[in-house]
């Protein structure tokens, strides 16, 4: 498994551990004046964590492979990412635009913005399984 | 895939080359040499010639179009 596969698999992780539990933390606790107050230190929480177990193992993969960790990245990586980033996109964007019309129609500001967020981790759990899938097949 | 490649035989003749070492000759990860040599991913045509090079051949001797 090359560098970057595992890369792709630590995003994955960490995206899906980190903000699994920052979703399930604040649905346990959905009562809008609470959750509110909860979510502001959940969310800077969340990043925090999630910048953190990122470095701390993407420094471990790294030194499994010490010679392609500061390499870059070569011609099929490259076209790996950006067809996952391609699809990663799409994800994105569906999610956005459900994300407008809920506005529009007046859903609550609180939960539209942690739907965004949502939105956003989706789409990066879906680029990280895209380039497992095409670190796999291609 | 339509195109096909002689890289493991050439690699043979080459003193039993590692997947690796024509990686590095290449510039490029060992799991893209397998993917090239599994006929998975067809390398940009710089790639190709840099690995005819890395036998010392020409292109047509490691690349083929299969018809059909």
């Amino acid at each position: 498994m090359s560098f970057r596969e595992k890369s792709a698999w630590v995003s994955l992780i960490t995206y899906g551990v980190v903000f699994g539990g920052y979703f399930f933390t604040l649905w346990q606790a959905w009562d809008e004046s609470y959750a509110q107050g909860l979510s502001i230190g959940l969310m800077v929480g969340a990043v925090v964590a999630l910048i953190i177990v990122a470095i701390v193992l993407n420094t471990v993969i790294a030194l499994f492979h010490p010679r392609t960790a500061n390499a870059p990245a070569d011609e099929r990586e490259t076209a790996i990412d950006l067809k996952a980033e391609r699809i990663a996109s799409y994800t994105l964007s569906i999610g956005v635009i459900f994300l407008i019309g809920a506005l529009l129609i007046g859903w609550n500001a609180f939960l539209v913005a942690n739907l965004l967020l949502a939105s956003m981790v989706v789409s990066e759990l879906v680029k990280a399984l895209a380039q497992i899938a095409y670190f796999r097949t291609a | 895939m339509a195109i096909e490649n002689e890289i493991r035989r050439l690699r043979f003749e080459n003193g039993e080359m590692t997947q690796q070492a024509l990686a590095e000759k290449v510039g490029v990860t060992r799991q893209t040499i397998i993917a090239i040599e599994q006929n998975k991913y067809a390398p940009s045509l710089e790639a190709a010639f840099r690995i005819a090079n890395a036998f010392s051949v020409p292109l047509e001797s490691v690349f083929r179009w299969k018809d059909g």
